[in-house]
């Protein structure tokens, strides 16, 4: 073994630190020190994600306290899976903004970078821990990193996205917290494992109290209707790589929290169905507000809420292959998003509104990005043969297994809306006028790469989905089996 | 590697290097296109024997693909058609824009029918029929004509049969434990009576869009005609067969085995009976080619949908011969088209008229195709037909006898138009410059023209892989009990010796011809073909007397009762009814930060109300 899990936090935590005094030695620092990090916190995540295939999950004690006092971080197939992909979309992410604007000078880059890290370690914390309080410190690290990349353009309009999502985010800070209280004096334990081995001595009713009040907190940062309306206008104030760096990292692990809480921690009945009933009104209202869209980001913005309430009705067939589908889905969603959320930010990259109207034409001077963002388009709608058709098809194969007939409707009903506003816009980039007024630019050489990247990731699965399907399935029988991760945790001495 | 596997390699691998060949050179790039096309389609004839079969396992899900005589009597229509109308698209293609773009479509629509034809399993056949769907839509939109409007309604109503075969898909899949459609339709008659019923309904949406059956047809009059003409031939002639050969296979394999099967099978041949009439009067009202052969496309599915939803011996023959027939002559047509567009510049009647001894060899290719659409002897289009109207008449549906043999006549009017507004009447100085279309648009239109010929005489050529691919759904062997090689029998013990007709008609040609030459050989005047009067009246050389101009007047308006409610505007009427439903979601997300905050209370409050309720 080449590390532990507590380098995922430990290491960005002090790269973040760090930035602006090594940016004092040399300014160009600033920008390199994210991908190195980034690149080594990679191959570790790899190598103990083939390690915990292999063996058997990770649990590692922090300060030398045993569970369920101390801190324990978890590293199995499941939250392996996720902390791998949410740092290789992390290290795309930087090799992506790395000079994103060229015009950006140290001041700003710093900061970039440095909530960059932050958004990273928050997001990877949360998906690793092991204790709910310690989740609370992880999801307010995120948070707020978050809010400061929202209103990284300083402009009025990003500053007002930004104030949206700290009033929302306090809201969930709050929820979290009272959720938290309810278990801890009910239980007298933070450590999810002993929460969740004790879960059937709490007072039946205010277990599901501190359930609704997670589901609401968590509910904010994944973007659950009604508790989403900040999402749209952050994703379509902040950058554009950070946009998808939202919908890949930061959206990932709040899922991740519910799904946890979910399965592992709590035992109740209904809450199977309460995610299908929340993930199929979001992925309705959120597909159907995408397609009247007239700015490129909050259209994507919207697409991405809709494939998270997917992710949702997926978890909540509550099956094996349900859980299979919702985390294709997952994978899926985090490498085409970003790729529509890259290519889009180039064809949208000098105009000032950002709407869809003006990307007409760009695809005679922008073809390559035109047409990875096709790609991507058609990807995301799940047409083969490229990845998203495997993560559709597992989706409604869980659904028919469910007997869920009329969720499958629904689902198929919306595809089709998604399918019109995607390719309204393709159509647009490729057969339509050039408006004059928006000049095209070029995507940098180190862009051009994390696209193609990313397009070519998604012909990989695309073709050949056993590339991936084998680590899903390790990763599903992880989250399944509530008893082995119980007794992983409390069985350490 | 097994054959089935290569053939595929090549199509993928064609498809891609010919749109990066382009960049180094044009004809290198027509080179790399043909091969992709015509490779392929030696290797499938030449090496791959009925019932050779490859399993492929991928995601955890096994597919397989293999070929038996039914799949292997469309690979002849795709194939063959593909490979003619590639040789076209050479010629069509140079010098236009977007030469990668349409290279690339165009094989891989190939490559998806023959998928769709050899897929043994339903998630390859589902993601075939994707790939064909998306490789025809990027071809719609081609032209950049209005392709939000054209392109995505074709999308969205192919999305929406797709998704409809996808449930059906999975639904299989989970009662009976496969993907395999063996296994389906073994499995079939020990499903519920409900899902007996709704299985084929749903694999009947997906294949009555891409059949263009009424009233799924709404996309077809656009989007045939917006394509570029070498690939609408494919598109008419090959890509709308795939709805049949589905249709075929659930009719026979699943709806014949329950006693509802009947009136499924009464409902979807009025269907096409009422496409064929709706088809053929709008194609009547067209103005443009392209339309005009856009809808007759849907008029003539028709036949062939009322053809296997008779689902007889004979009517099954009858409608798989005018499958065939109808690739061979739309796709002809098309082409027709095609080149009298690139010659001229335009494929309005109105505006085109005499070029007849400008393009002698095209109008030979299109008098044959539009003898054999409108059913005459000696082409095969006759045969067709024939067998149509008695299979129609031994299963006593005597009304529907009569809605086609409306629709057929009406037919005509249509023909002649095409026929006489391209062709005949009198030659405008405008296009006194046009030339014959190039030999390697000619040879593929020319080639189709003689096999029609060939077919009208010897429809047996064509009727014994039918049926063959009958015997493999189940049927019984009809050869010297229905047809002969160039004999169609009848239920009533009678025969129709096809050789004689064709002999008859030549000689009656020949002999008059002779007559003309030497009755008219003394007195002949050569005059231009603006040199008449009418009513004592001369024309003056700029008037239009183009013939097609007001075509049909009286009998539109007797018809126009019929035509007025237009199934397009209740569509359209919803679509934007939808449209503003979601512009209503829309402004849930009403962009003020104090609104969302109470939503979020909002929904605390409700779910802590509903607690009990939902969990």
């Amino acid at each position: 073994m080449v590390g532990t899990p507590v380098l995922f936090i430990a290491i960005p935590l002090m790269a973040a630190f760090l930035i602006p005094l090594l940016g004092m030695i040399w300014k160009e620092l600033v920008r390199i020190v994210p991908g190195l990090v980034l690149t080594y916190l990679l191959i570790l995540a790899i190598n103990l994600l083939n390690h915990v295939l292999v063996h058997g999950p990770i649990v590692e004690v922090i300060a030398g306290w045993v569970p369920p006092i101390g801190i324990n971080l978890v590293f199995n197939a499941f939250s392996g899976f996720l902390v791998t992909l949410m740092i290789f979309l992390g290290l795309l992410v930087w090799v992506y903004s790395y000079r994103f604007k060229r015009n950006v000078d140290y001041e700003p880059a710093l900061k970039y970078f440095l909530m960059l890290m932050m958004l990273i370690t928050g997001s990877v914390g949360i998906v690793l821990t092991g204790d709910i309080f310690n989740m609370f410190v992880f999801i307010e690290i995120t948070s707020i990193s978050a809010y400061g990349l929202t209103a990284f353009y300083k402009g009025r309009n990003s500053a007002e996205a930004s104030f949206k999502y700290v009033m929302m985010g306090s809201i969930a800070s709050t929820f979290l917290l009272l959720a938290i209280m309810i278990i801890y004096a009910q239980l007298g334990t933070l450590n999810m494992a002993d929460i969740a081995s004790k879960i059937h001595l709490m007072d039946p009713k205010l277990k599901i109290v501190s359930y609704i009040f997670f589901v609401v907190a968590l509910g904010i940062e994944a973007e659950i209707f009604p508790l989403n309306g900040w999402a749209p206008d952050a994703y379509a104030e902040a950058p554009g790589p950070v946009g998808a760096a939202f919908a890949g990292i930061v959206v990932k692990a709040a899922v991740y929290a519910i799904i946890r809480y979910t399965y592992t921690i709590f035992d109740l009945s209904g809450s199977f169905s309460f995610l299908i009933l929340i993930g199929m009104i979001t992925l309705i209202i959120a597909e159907t507000a995408a397609i009247r869209q007239e700015k490129l980001k909050r259209m994507l913005a919207y697409s991405s809420i809709g494939q998270m309430g997917l992710v949702l009705v997926a978890f909540g067939f509550g099956t094996k292959e349900g859980v299979f589908a919702a985390l294709f889905l997952m994978l899926n969603h985090a490498i085409i998003k970003s790729l529509l959320f890259f290519s889009g930010s180039y064809l949208t990259y000098n105009s000032t509104e950002k709407k869809i109207s003006e990307v007409n034409g760009m695809s005679k001077y922008l073809p390559i990005t035109s047409l990875l963002f096709a790609l991507g388009a058609f990807a995301i709608v799940g047409l083969p043969p490229f990845a998203g058709f495997w993560s559709k098809l597992a989706v409604l194969t869980a659904a028919a297994d469910s007997n869920m007939i009329l969720i499958m409707v629904l689902v198929l009903m919306v595809s089709v809306v998604e399918l019109v506003y995607y390719l309204r816009v393709v159509n647009r980039v490729y057969f339509f006028k050039k408006e004059a007024a928006v000049k095209p630019q070029k995507p940098t050489f180190n862009g051009l790469i994390v696209m193609l990247v990313l397009g070519a990731i998604i012909l990989l699965i695309g073709f050949y989905p056993d590339a991936v399907t084998g680590m899903l399935h390790k990763a599903t029988n992880s989250l399944m089996d509530k008893g082995q991760y119980i007794q992983n945790v409390l069985s350490l001495k | 590697m097994e054959m089935i596997h290569i053939i595929f390699l090549i199509f993928l691998g064609g498809a891609v290097l010919t749109y990066f060949a382009g960049k180094i050179s044009k004809v290198l790039q027509d080179i790399f296109f043909l091969a992709s096309v015509l490779v392929p389609t030696y290797l499938f004839f030449a090496n791959v024997a009925i019932a050779d079969k490859v399993t492929l396992s991928l995601g955890g899900i096994n597919l397989a693909w293999g070929v038996n005589h039914f799949s292997w009597l469309f690979s002849l229509i795709v194939l063959g058609l593909g490979s003619l109308a590639a040789i076209y698209a050479i010629g069509y293609m140079k010098g236009k824009e977007r030469k990668g773009y349409f290279y690339f479509n165009f094989i891989l629509s190939i490559m998806a029918m023959m998928g769709i034809l050899l897929s043994l399993d339903l998630v390859s056949f589902f993601i075939f029929w994707e790939i064909m769907t998306w490789s025809s839509y990027l071809m719609t939109i081609y032209n950049g004509n209005d392709t939000q409007r054209i392109g995505i309604k074709y999308f969205v109503f192919s999305a929406i049969g797709a998704y409809a075969m996808l449930m059906a898909i999975v639904i299989v899949h989970h009662v009976a434990g496969s993907f395999m459609i063996g296994d389906m339709i073994n499995f079939y008659p020990n499903m519920g009576l409900s899902m007996q019923i709704w299985i084929p309904i749903l694999f009947l949406m997906a294949f009555g869009v891409k059949a263009a059956m009424m009233p799924l047809h709404v996309w077809a009059p656009d989007a045939y005609s917006n394509s570029p003409m070498a690939y609408t031939a494919v598109f008419s002639g090959a890509l709308s067969k795939m709805g049949i050969y589905g249709m075929v296979i659930v009719l026979v394999t699943m709806i014949n085995q329950i006693p509802q099967g009947f009136w499924f099978r009464e409902v979807i041949a009025w269907l096409g009976g009422i496409t064929a009439v709706l088809g053929t009067l709008w194609a009547i009202k067209q103005d443009d080619a392209k339309k005009l052969l856009a809808y007759s496309s849907v008029a003539q599915l028709g036949y062939i949908i009322t053809g296997i939803a008779i689902g007889t011996e004979l009517g099954m023959l009858a409608g798989l011969f005018l499958a065939v027939m109808h690739s061979l002559f739309k796709g002809t047509l098309f082409m027709v088209t095609g080149a009298i567009e690139k010659q001229t510049g335009t494929t309005n009647f109105t505006e085109v008229t005499g070029l007849i001894r400008k393009m002698p060899w095209t109008f030979v290719a299109a008098l044959f195709s539009i003898i054999a659409l409108a059913g005459i002897p000696p082409l095969g289009g006759f045969v067709g037909k024939w067998m149509l109207y008695e299979s129609l008449i031994t299963s006593n549906h005597y009304l529907l006898v009569i809605v086609i043999f409306f629709s057929s006549t009406a037919a005509f009017l249509y023909c002649y138009k095409f026929l006489f507004g391209f062709f005949l009447g009198q030659e405008e100085k405008e296009w006194a410059h046009v030339k014959e279309a190039p030999v390697v648009m000619l040879i593929p239109m020319l080639i189709m023209a003689v096999l029609m010929l060939v077919l009208g005489t010897f429809p047996g050529l064509i009727l014994k892989p039918i049926n063959s691919g009958l015997i493999d759904l189940g049927y019984i062997d009809t050869f010297k009990h229905l047809w002969n090689t160039s004999i169609i029998l009848n239920a009533w013990g009678d025969s129709v010796v096809l050789q004689p007709i064709l002999y008859y008609i030549i000689s009656i040609f020949v002999f008059f011809a002779l007559f003309i030459t030497w009755k008219g050989h003394k007195s002949t005047r050569y005059v231009t073909t603006k040199d008449i009067s009418s009513s004592g009246e001369v024309p003056a050389d700029d008037e239009n007397l183009t013939f097609s101009v007001g075509f049909m007047q009286p009998f539109l308006r007797a018809v126009a009762p019929a035509m007025r409610r237009q199934i397009d505007k209740y569509y359209t009427g919803f679509a934007d009814g939808l449209e503003s439903l979601f512009e209503f979601m829309r402004r849930i997300y009403t962009g003020n930060g104090q609104t969302y905050a109470v939503y979020a209370i909002v929904f605390v409050v409700i779910v802590l109300l509903f607690k009990s309720v939902l969990f």
